[in-house]
């Protein structure tokens, strides 16, 4: 890869913050479009942020299950969503992470496999460009008007993005790997993708799962807003509070979100922390 | 002599890369068994040669043989079948530093193993295949050593892994890339005569390139000198001459033109002397 000088960096920083400006004016960006609205909604919805719901703000039918009971089951709801999701697309990245990176490559420097190859390898690159280039909610909107709600059209809508984001990234990182160990394998008569799983992918490990611990983090968020569509993940909660101004009830909801993926974080923590011993 | 094979015949080989010659019609013949140093500068053409003989680098010209079989003739599995019989040692290792020292010896293996099957042995070794490990790791000196992160080994410790692997992967034929270059001059000649000694007990055909003329002389019957891409001279070390040792000197000379002849003498002496 070619270095960017200093001068090119800051000549592209510069286009950029020039850039951002005249989208804002494009735009008619307002400061004073926040207070237009309704003042007094906003003020009540911020002042909850500090007093969150412990319990329904309205009455509830006998038998319903306490709020903070219902909030932790749509947080599993929404684990379950996201980790289904993940186990695809952690696989799904893997195998297409191979085919987009230079690993397939490794040992054809002849004739019509090296052709082949290297039909392969674009070809996967343009899939995986599609996959992530379409964002997990429209998918979830289009597969909600082609096959109605249904679990598994949730799941797979959250794993195509996050499947071509991984196998993008596994593929970089795999590109970015020494050669010399994978080179060495090759020539005592290992195959690529063996050299690929057992040389290549052992050697970019802690940074594959941190990557993945990462996604795993963006497919909470989207798992808790597909409830907006009607799934039972937390997001369906919020919206329905959020419809009714329950705002104490959105804080406890948005809050769960947030320990959720704190909960994530310092789980992936300590994983990183016990790869690096 | 070993009933296993190992004949390497190099006829007729150039290699240029980007109109730089890195090897000019070497012709070299390589009985299976015997050990042969491969002494010159940096640049003189060793590594290429090495990395033809297991196909890493394609001739331009000129075909390699194992055993009468020529690698430019074989279809992929053939080639696959040919390299697996190839141990290479290379100067950077080539380990994967943070795998598990059982774990890079048994890449050595890979070649013959199925995906799923390398799978397993890598990550739940059968008992034999840790006996085995254990055995080759014992042959250089590290047994205890099976269980440690690679990266965490020493440099002369890696480099002991490097030649395991090598082994695991039960070659008739070893070839080391200046195997000792980074290693002190005690541990050198130690990794030489335990590469020698395993060689000759296992009767594998044995090349091994060197910048060291004193370690070339002291263990290795059959020395070819390498310059400019070219054989100076191939013989046997015990006939081998001063005014032939003069040649090795004279490459230098020729390559550090500017110091005086008695500065480049006191320098060379300590480095090949």
């Amino acid at each position: 890869m070619v270095e960017a000088s200093s001068g090119q960096r800051r000549w592209v920083l510069l286009t950029l913050l020039v850039a951002g400006i005249w989208a804002g004016f494009t735009l008619n960006l307002n400061p004073a479009e926040l207070v237009q609205g309704n003042p007094s909604i906003a003020k009540e919805f911020l002042v909850h942020a500090i007093s969150p719901a412990l319990d329904y703000e309205s009455e509830v039918p006998t038998g319903t299950s306490p709020l903070v009971l219902k909030a932790v089951h749509a947080a599993w709801q929404t684990v379950m969503f996201a980790a289904a999701a993940m186990g695809i697309s952690i696989i799904g990245g893997v195998l297409l992470g191979f085919l987009a990176s230079s690993s397939l490559m490794i040992g054809t420097h002849r004739g019509l496999a090296r052709s082949v190859r290297i039909a392969i390898y674009g070809a996967t690159r343009l899939l995986i460009t599609f996959m992530r280039s379409i964002h997990e909610l429209l998918w979830a909107v289009l597969f909600l008007a082609a096959f109605g709600i249904s679990q598994l059209s949730a799941v797979v809508a959250l794993a195509i993005p996050c499947t071509g984001i991984l196998a993008k990234i596994f593929s970089e990182l795999i590109d970015e790997t020494p050669r010399t160990a994978s080179e060495a394998v090759h020539a005592a008569g290992g195959s690529p993708l063996q050299v690929y799983f057992f040389v290549l992918a052992p050697q970019t490990m802690p940074d594959i799962l941190a990557y993945s611990f990462y996604r795993f983090e963006c497919a909470l968020r989207s798992s808790a807003v597909l409830g907006f569509f009607g799934y039972p993940t937390l997001g369906f909660y919020i919206a329905a509070s959020f419809e009714n101004l329950y705002f104490g009830e959105v804080w406890t909801y948005l809050y769960t979100l947030f320990l959720l993926v704190a909960l994530v974080d310092v789980w992936s923590g300590r994983i990183r922390m016990g790869l690096q011993q | 002599m070993s009933s296993k094979g190992g004949d390497l015949s190099i006829r007729d080989v150039s290699v240029v890369f980007d109109s730089v010659t890195a090897l000019d019609r070497v012709s070299l013949d390589i009985q299976s068994g015997e050990a042969v140093a491969l002494v010159g500068l940096s640049g003189a053409g060793k590594t290429t040669l090495l990395n033809t003989c297991n196909a890493m680098t394609w001739p331009t010209n000129g075909n390699i043989s194992i055993d009468g079989k020529n690698l430019s003739s074989m279809d992929t599995n053939e080639l696959k079948m040919a390299r697996m019989r190839i141990g290479f040692v290379h100067q950077q290792l080539s380990l994967v530093p943070n795998l598990r020292v059982i774990q890079n010896v048994v890449i050595g293996r890979l070649g013959h193993r199925s995906l799923i099957g390398s799978a397993r042995d890598l990550l739940f070794p059968s008992r034999e295949i840790t006996e085995q490990v254990y055995d080759i790791l014992q042959s250089v000196g590290i047994p205890e050593k099976i269980y440690e992160r690679t990266d965490r080994l020493s440099g002369g410790q890696q480099q002991r892994v490097a030649i395991a692997r090598a082994l695991f992967q039960d070659p008739n034929i070893l070839l080391a890339d200046e195997p000792v270059s980074s290693v002190d001059p005690a541990r050198a000649e130690a990794t030489i005569a335990l590469m020698k000694d395993i060689c000759a007990s296992r009767g594998l055909t044995l090349c091994v390139s060197l910048h060291n003329l004193e370690l070339a002389r002291a263990f290795f019957p059959r020395m070819v000198a390498m310059r400019n891409g070219r054989i100076i001279f191939d013989q046997p070390t015990d006939t081998l001459q001063s005014y032939e040792i003069e040649k090795v000197f004279s490459l230098v000379d020729d390559s550090l033109a500017s110091p005086p002849l008695s500065a480049q003498e006191d320098g060379l002496g300590g480095r090949f002397g």
